[in-house]
């Protein structure tokens, strides 16, 4: 198949001439005017990359080197990955069975210009006696024309950096549903007794400020959103008497959550924990929700699980002891764990290989991972042994995450796709293909509905869980995309990698809303803090940096034109609210505790 | 990998001459194929979270082509390069000593290494990196910022960066948390002394007053660390002085900071806590026990730290479950006197009837059987008759109703002297009256 795809290239053009027609195109391209220029020399690169590819096709490989060496240089720095892999293909024999070839050729080249510069492109093949250009652009490149004033640099740089150049607007088209689902109805006891004993000692007046609210977080709570998913179209498993206790102990904690904006704005508090004696092995760290576990996987494959409160880890009695026990007392989950099993950590053993990534569920008595053996583990946290082994990846599993409702998980990897499972199914529900290269990353929306991927080709996709369709692409990471985090209330997907930039993402208008520059190297984690204010990210630059993201949001001009045809005008202003460097710990993971407390663990690196 | 070298690497296996174009496109092909390797192993480099490559990344790297790997390579942290030169040639290796064997089977077995232990600091406080020995020292990273910019600004103008140096100081990223303690107004200076002098004064009717204050007033939380400290050391003070009077207004005071609303005591636990702890279970509150009723006292502070677990206990700091543990050691600990053992029942029953039945019941037999001892004994003084005779109504009073709904009727001393000890036929007596 490669091989007729690259078929495609044999011509019959005179190898001296594709100097100059590059020449040409460039000159071009010199002479238009200004407005129109930034959007022209995005065809500089597509016609660049095909021209070299034809020449070392044809076996004109003095030629191609010369050609190469002479324009290389006036490309954009964010080629300059695809450029090196692009150096080492010398020969036609190099270019079979090379994905990033594959990929160049089985995708066209998206450009997105306006109608105004698309015209002067048209203008230009006619009048001039280009062939060879003329034939690139037909073939290898797709041309997204939309309507208004053509982009700025800064619009275009914002976007630009794809694999295969941008996403076409029209994949950007449908409807998500991106508000969070109704909360089930759940009595939570606001704290009567609290409230009888205020009421005892005030005589009720001073109560009322805290009556308040919880009022408003129940209305919140209750207000059904026009943005959001009927509560049936992913079929969600029922909640459990456990469940219940579990969400109004999160409601309960959430009263006492810190404002972290607002007019009493105070600055987060981060507690770091930090793995010594590591030897560099730990690669993936997570913490459940509520704070009590921290899980970290190592390189050479094992995986132990921290109790981050006093409370010990315990394993359940034997099979004969719980026969024992009766089943109706209150205290039930309490006895049947077996006291003389209580450890401060507990090991897991049966990957082989790095675990990359893991997941506790909800329910916080399960755990998955995925490592480089291709496998995705499912561990019991309550025997503490591996449950299933699900199989289906083929190389590495870079990424897995837990539904926010739990019994649904998404895992992505090494070959290209990101896939829905769900525990008591050995074969995946849903499987996304669409990513050129590895899928680095995923995340779960908060309505299970909708699962994104960042990928090696550098963009981000957003996947609906219900049809397998992908219903966001988004380019702008100029390289590959290790990291993904929803905001809390469903609408913005923030996403970072190794270009050390985090970029914000609105699912509603479909574009890019702000880039937050700031650090100097890959940024291993990012986490909303729990209503949504800030932003946290960590990296290998050994820093946590908080963002203003409330304030972004707020400075965003909903006028903005731009916005409908799929590019914001994107502020510079910096929204850097504080930068926490540690000693010498790359951060690896960040979470924010139901109070808003922020926790970042890392392992130390001895220089 | 240039043509010289696959020369050399022919000729090291037998193979002779290498014919020109072979040794070309030996050389292009090896080092594409090279190439190809190290780009797939950056990215389980980087997926590592790592900034170096290791021996394993090539190694996945390998499987993933379907390659067998390269076993037994393993790279340290420092790979030391030696360099050597010489005929006008450069040379980059690293030593491969010989080992012997035998002297490592016979040598002794290495150290085993440390186990991997996390650690936990506070990065940043409310936004303040305080300064501990986990954070990075604040100094070298302000000069650091600051000689960037004097680079960037002042650099080519040839100024001493260090001049700069001082200027664009509050430009830093990082800021320190200061030592100092926070700075009170006159009037809250006022306040803080005027309410301090009445909630422990003579005259009672001021004492209403400011402990009213304390309990209503907004706008105290500035005042709140002084509050805490004044009654954590009020408790120290006058526990080792017995000075009832003075302990109860000061639980009075804790009482009247606990029921104000605006005011939040979570950060204050550390102080509070031990102080209503000490008025709860101290060995001797007043310099009379026979006649003093510190008994009340001990009654009030426990309802205050049952107040204090039901406001403030969460399954993070587990302070319920801390107390309970504190007070079951005191009833646990042979050597603690009555008074303090009067204390933990009245602390723990405070707390609900699931704790009374769980921690406070089975010890039943055991105190009951001691209250007996002491009644009975020959040197019987009146201190340790009252403090008995008070244990023993606390236990009777506490335990009933919660037996009450355990069991069924119809009561009979026996069975109670029987299950429950000598206190048995009078909490006996004690239930039917309930019933």
């Amino acid at each position: 198949e490669v091989s007729s795809l690259l078929s495609a290239y044999s011509t019959e053009a005179d190898p001296s001439s594709y100097d100059d027609n590059y020449r040409i195109l460039q000159q071009f391209i010199e002479m238009s005017m200004d407005g129109n220029k930034c959007e022209l020399s995005l065809l500089l690169y597509p016609v660049f990359l095909h021209m070299y590819l034809e020449l070392v096709y044809n076996n004109h490989q003095t030629k191609a080197k010369a050609f190469f060496a002479k324009f290389r240089g006036e490309m954009e720095h964010y080629h300059d990955a695809d450029l090196h892999q692009l150096s080492n293909i010398t020969t036609k024999s190099h270019m079979e069975g090379n994905n990033f070839i594959y990929n160049l050729k089985s995708n066209k080249f998206v450009v997105r210009i306006s109608r105004e510069s698309n015209h002067l492109i048209k203008k230009f093949l006619e009048d001039k006696n280009v062939p060879i250009i003329r034939n690139i652009l037909n073939v290898q490149v797709t041309i997204d024309e939309f309507e208004g004033l053509p982009r700025t640099k800064n619009q275009i740089w914002a976007s630009a950096g794809g694999l295969c150049g941008e996403a076409k607007q029209e994949e950007n088209k449908a409807k998500v549903y991106y508000g969070l689902l109704k909360e089930p109805d759940i009595d939570i006891p606001l704290e009567d007794e609290e409230d009888t004993l205020e009421d005892q000692t005030e005589g009720g007046g001073s109560s009322k400020s805290k009556r308040r609210k919880k009022k408003e977080f129940l209305s919140k709570k209750n207000k059904s959103d026009p943005n959001a998913p009927s509560v049936t179209r992913i079929p969600l498993p029922e909640l459990k008497d456990a469940d219940k206790v579990e969400k109004i102990a999160a409601a309960k904690e959430s009263l006492k959550r810190i404002r972290l904006a607002g007019t009493d704005r105070v600055s987060p508090s981060v507690c770091c924990y930090t793995f010594t004696n590591a030897f560099g092995g730990v690669t993936a760290v997570d913490i459940c929700d509520d704070s009590t576990l921290l899980a970290a996987g190592f390189q050479d494959s094992h995986i132990r699980v921290w109790s981050l409160t006093p409370r010990t880890l315990r394993s359940v009695k034997s099979a004969s002891e719980l026969g024992l026990l009766d089943k109706e007392g209150d205290d039930i989950f309490d006895r049947m764990m077996d006291d003389c099993t209580g450890t401060e950590s507990k090991s897991l053993y049966g990957h082989s290989g790095t675990v990359y990534s893991l997941s506790f569920s909800p329910c916080r008595s399960l755990l998955v991972s995925a490592s480089e053996d291709g496998s995705v583990r499912l561990w019991s946290l309550l025997t503490w042994t591996n449950l299933t082994v699900y199989k289906g990846h083929v190389w590495s599993v870079w990424g897995v995450k837990f539904s926010p409702h739990g019994h649904y998980f998404a895992s992505c990897g090494g070959d290209r796709v990101a896939r829905v499972w769900v525990t008591d199914h050995h074969q995946p529900l849903r499987v996304f293909a669409g990513h050129l290269s590895d899928v680095d990353c995923v995340a779960y929306h908060h309505n299970s509905n909708y699962v994104a991927t960042g990928s090696s080709d550098r963009s981000v996709r957003v996947w609906d869980v219900l049809n397998g369709n992908c219903v966001r692409t988004y380019t702008g990471h100029k390289k590959p995309v290790m990291c993904l985090a929803w905001s809390p209330d469903g609408r913005y997907l923030a996403s970072s990698g190794e270009d050390s930039m985090v970029l914000v993402w609105d699912i509603s208008t479909k574009v890019l809303i702000a880039q937050f520059k700031g650090h100097t190297a890959m940024v291993n984690v990012l986490a909303f803090s729990r209503d949504g204010e800030v932003l946290a990210s960590g990296g290998m630059d050994n820093s946590v940096k908080i963002w203003d993201f409330q304030q972004m949001i707020s400075d965003i001009d909903s006028d903005d034109i731009g916005m409908l045809r799929g590019h914001a005008t994107i502020s510079d202003k910096n929204y850097l609210l504080s930068d926490f460097p540690t000693k010498s710990t790359p951060i690896l993971h960040l979470h924010f505790t139901r109070r808003n407390l922020l926790l970042a663990v890392g392992v130390f690196v001895n220089n | 990998i240039p043509q010289d070298s696959v020369k050399s690497i022919g000729e090291s296996i037998g193979i002779l001459q290498l014919p020109d174009h072979a040794m070309k496109y030996l050389s292009e092909e090896t080092s594409f194929r090279v190439k190809e390797i190290v780009q797939e192993a950056m990215k389980y480099c980087s997926h590592r979270k790592s900034n170096k490559l290791k021996c394993q990344d090539i190694d996945n790297s390998f499987k993933a082509k379907n390659l067998e790997p390269l076993y037994g390579f393993i790279s340290e942290e420092f790979i030391p390069f030696r360099f050597a030169s010489g005929g006008g040639r450069e040379l980059h290796f690293i030593e491969d000593k010989e080992l012997d064997l035998n002297e490592i089977i016979n040598g002794s077995l290495p150290k085993i290494p440390h186990d991997v232990a996390m650690k936990a600091h506070w990065l940043a406080i409310e936004g303040v990196q305080p300064s501990v020995p986990e954070n990075p020292v604040p100094e070298t990273h302000f000069s650091i910022e600051v000689l960037k910019k004097g680079d960037l600004k002042e650099g080519r103008k040839g100024v001493p960066p260090m001049k700069s140096c001082h200027k664009p100081e509050n430009s830093s990223l990082v800021a320190l948390k200061s030592r100092f303690t926070h700075e009170l107004s006159v009037e809250q200076q006022l306040y803080y002394k005027e309410i301090t002098e009445a909630a422990v004064g003579s005259s009672e009717a001021r004492r209403a007053e400011a402990l009213q204050s304390l309990a209503t007033d907004p706008g105290l939380s500035q005042m709140l660390p002084r509050f805490s400290t004044f009654v954590s050391e009020g408790v120290r003070v006058n526990v080792v002085q017995n000075n009832l009077a003075l302990l109860i207004y000061l639980m009075r005071m804790v009482k009247a900071l606990m029921d104000n609303p605006t005011l939040n005591l979570e950060k204050y636990l550390h102080e509070m806590i031990p102080a209503v702890m000490t008025c709860i279970v101290s060995r001797q509150l007043c310099t009379r026990p026979d006649v003093d009723n510190h008994w009340a006292l001990r009654d009030y502070a426990a309802r205050l730290m049952a107040q204090i677990c039901r406001s403030f206990s969460t399954s993070t700091n587990l302070i319920q479950s801390r107390i309970t543990g504190t007070f079951c050691k005191c009833l646990h600990d042979d050597k603690s006197s009555l008074a303090a053992r009067y204390g933990s029942v009245a602390g723990l029953a405070e707390l609900g009837t699931d704790v009374v039945q769980n921690l406070a019941l089975p010890r039943l037999q055991v105190e009951g059987g001691r209250i007996k001892n002491i009644l009975e004994s020959p040197l019987l003084n009146p201190i340790d008759r009252t403090a008995a005779e008070h244990l023993r109504g606390l236990l009777v009073k506490h335990c009933g109703p919660v037996i009450k709904t355990i069991r069924q009727p119809p009561d009979h001393p026996e069975e109670y002297l029987k299950d429950y000890g000598s206190l048995g036929p009078l909490i006996c007596q004690h239930i039917i009256k309930l019933r």
